[in-house]
């Protein structure tokens, strides 16, 4: 699964600076994603990791540097048409449709494909049965629990047949019994062939899930290696017992 | 809403129709079937706003510069051209969508609401005050009468169908068939691929962009139908009243009178501008000796329904089924 060797990223991101008036969330950030293979993308609050995601799923046009994805630049892209491109996005704070019931809200993912609507609501849920939400699939989603909106987005993210997934803290939030099942989740999503980007504060996700990481800290990259390179980064190590350590 | 029609449903949109087509075989009141006509107009106004402000969620203000375009559109050009109505409340229409296009480019892209509805506001009252002074064009404010009625024509089973004031019944049935018409249209649009868009829009505009929704597309496609819908409605009053003024087809009241139909009825439903357009409609007629005094009856009415019943009349029904069923039962 993990070749670092490949050819041809899914995902190229060159020197990407991102300010906001004087304030620079992300500065000269450079990464690339193989096909295949689940990044993490981890760091303190305010490290610009979310920015990052914005920045690829095209919330924001970067100050500077490019993107390109699947060969294609998508640096001016709308997100919807980098949507359509293959690259799909959860939110950290879940954003269901909540006038529409579970299984609706997934058909919104599934009508890029020039579904009919009947068919759209048939491919929608196979991915509300493949999140475990079939039993909720006919409420409405303003109904659903914290857990259960993570469920949703994913199975949203899904139906639109992404090739690079975008995850914003998939368990934030989320109840510690229900974390489990997410990660269980996740690890059948890459087994179909799915290339996914996390942002995660829990270090057993990441550590379970992903085949790199990358620590971010003001804005820039501070470590790159596995999970547990990472967790035992002397910087890394110094700047959590730092945070830590005020607090024990 | 994107479920498969009820029988239930099916039974009670037949029942409204069947009722709608009897009422002139049972009385020719001239007056009953003029208010009837009125409500129609208005419903047709209210479901469109409806679309927009309901169902997609753009909070605009100004779709009565649309009537206002629709009406003198078609009213100055079935009499300085001489064209038939039949044909002008097309054009009518389809300059009011053209004008909503013109408006809603430019203030569709901004994500405030705030912005959209002050600007549209703007742009209805800047028709009106043109409309007001273009005198050599539109008579402003002296009004424009004149204003050419639909034509006859032979109706195999029924003889000569003439419209004339004095027969209330042609014009009733014209208006019936342009409601319906609306009504189907809007109902067919919301069940479609770009209803399920709009509505994610409305509910969450970002996630419904990275969800492959054009988000600009999407409200200039529900903005222009509206526009051409409010437009139709507006044509078809031109030729019915058969007299304009830029207050009467453009005042900002007609737009806050739309608005009220909209809330009392129901926003984002089918049914609930129709219902809103019919009791608003009434009302004002029933109230017309109260004078001034009626717009507070007016208020009360609209504070009230917003207190007790936000989502509007067609939730009364659901309401009132939960209070008198046993909480254990739901």
């Amino acid at each position: 699964m993990q070749n670092p060797t490949s050819v041809m990223p899914l995902l190229q991101v060159e020197h990407v600076t991102m300010a906001f008036g004087g304030i620079v969330a992300v500065s000269d950030l450079s990464l690339t994603v193989q096909p295949g293979e689940i990044l993490a993308l981890m760091g303190p609050n305010g490290a610009g990791k979310t920015t990052t995601f914005h920045v690829i799923a095209g919330v924001h046009a970067p100050t500077a540097g490019t993107i390109t994805f699947d060969g294609q630049d998508i640096t001016a892209m709308r997100p919807d048409r980098r949507c359509r491109a293959g690259l799909a996005r959860t939110f950290q704070i879940t954003q269901p449709f909540e006038e529409l019931s579970v299984v609706e809200n997934v058909m919104v993912g599934a009508i890029n494909h020039d579904l009919s609507m009947a068919e759209a609501r048939e491919d929608a849920r196979r991915y509300v049965d493949m999140v475990g939400l079939s039993e909720r699939a006919d409420v409405l989603a303003k109904g659903l629990s914290t857990g259960q909106r993570k469920r949703l987005e994913l199975a949203r993210a899904m139906a639109t047949r992404p090739k690079l997934l975008l995850m914003d803290e998939v368990t934030g939030g989320v109840d510690m019994a229900s974390v489990p099942g997410l990660i269980e989740l996740v690890k059948r999503l890459r087994t179909e062939g799915l290339t996914i980007i996390i942002i995660e504060h829990n270090m057993k996700v990441i550590t379970e899930l992903a085949d790199r990481a990358i620590f971010m800290n003001r804005g820039a990259r501070m470590a790159e290696g596995t999970p547990t390179e990472i967790a035992n980064h002397p910087e890394v190590v110094e700047l959590y017992l730092g945070e830590e350590g005020g607090h024990e | 809403m994107f479920q498969p029609v009820k029988p239930a449903q099916w039974l009670m949109v037949v029942a409204a129709v069947a009722a709608m087509i009897a009422v002139p075989l049972v009385t020719r009141d001239s007056y009953l079937l003029h208010v009837l006509i009125l409500a129609m107009i208005f419903g047709i106004f209210a479901s469109a706003w409806n679309l927009v402000a309901g169902f997609a969620g753009l909070k605009t203000f100004g779709h009565h510069a649309f009537f206002g375009i629709g009406a003198y559109v078609s009213a100055l050009i079935s009499i300085k051209a001489g064209l038939s109505p039949w044909l002008t409340i097309w054009i009518g229409a389809l300059a009011a969508t053209v004008a909503g296009v013109f408006i809603g480019l430019p203030i569709l892209r901004i994500k405030s609401m705030a912005h959209v509805a002050i600007v549209t506001l703007g742009f209805a009252e800047i028709v009106r005050i043109v409309i007001s002074n273009l005198q050599s064009v539109t008579r402003g404010e002296l009004g424009l009468w004149g204003i050419r009625p639909f034509e006859g024509f032979d109706l195999p089973g029924f003889g000569t169908i003439v419209f004339s004031p004095a027969d209330k019944v042609p014009y009733y049935y014209l208006a019936l068939v342009l409601l319906l018409l609306s009504v189907a249209a809007i109902a067919l649009l919301m069940r479609s691929r770009i209803g399920l868009s709009i509505i994610a829009m409305r509910d969450a505009e970002d996630a419904a962009e990275s969800l492959g929704v054009n988000l600009t597309r999407k409200k200039l496609q529900v903005f222009a139908i509206s526009a051409f819908l409010v437009g139709i409605a507006g044509a078809f009053y031109a030729h019915y009243i058969s007299i304009l003024t830029p207050n009467a087809a453009v005042g900002a009241d007609l737009m806050i009178l739309v608005i009220a139909m909209a809330l009392v009825g129901g926003l984002s439903t089918f049914a609930g501008p129709l219902v809103g357009a019919l009791i608003l409609t009434g009302l004002v007629e029933l109230l017309r000796d109260l004078d001034q005094f009626r717009l507070l009856v007016y208020g009360a009415m609209i504070i009230l329904i917003v207190m007790f019943l936000p989502k509007g009349l067609m939730t009364l029904g659901p309401m009132l089924k939960r209070r008198f069923t046993p909480s254990s039962s739901s």
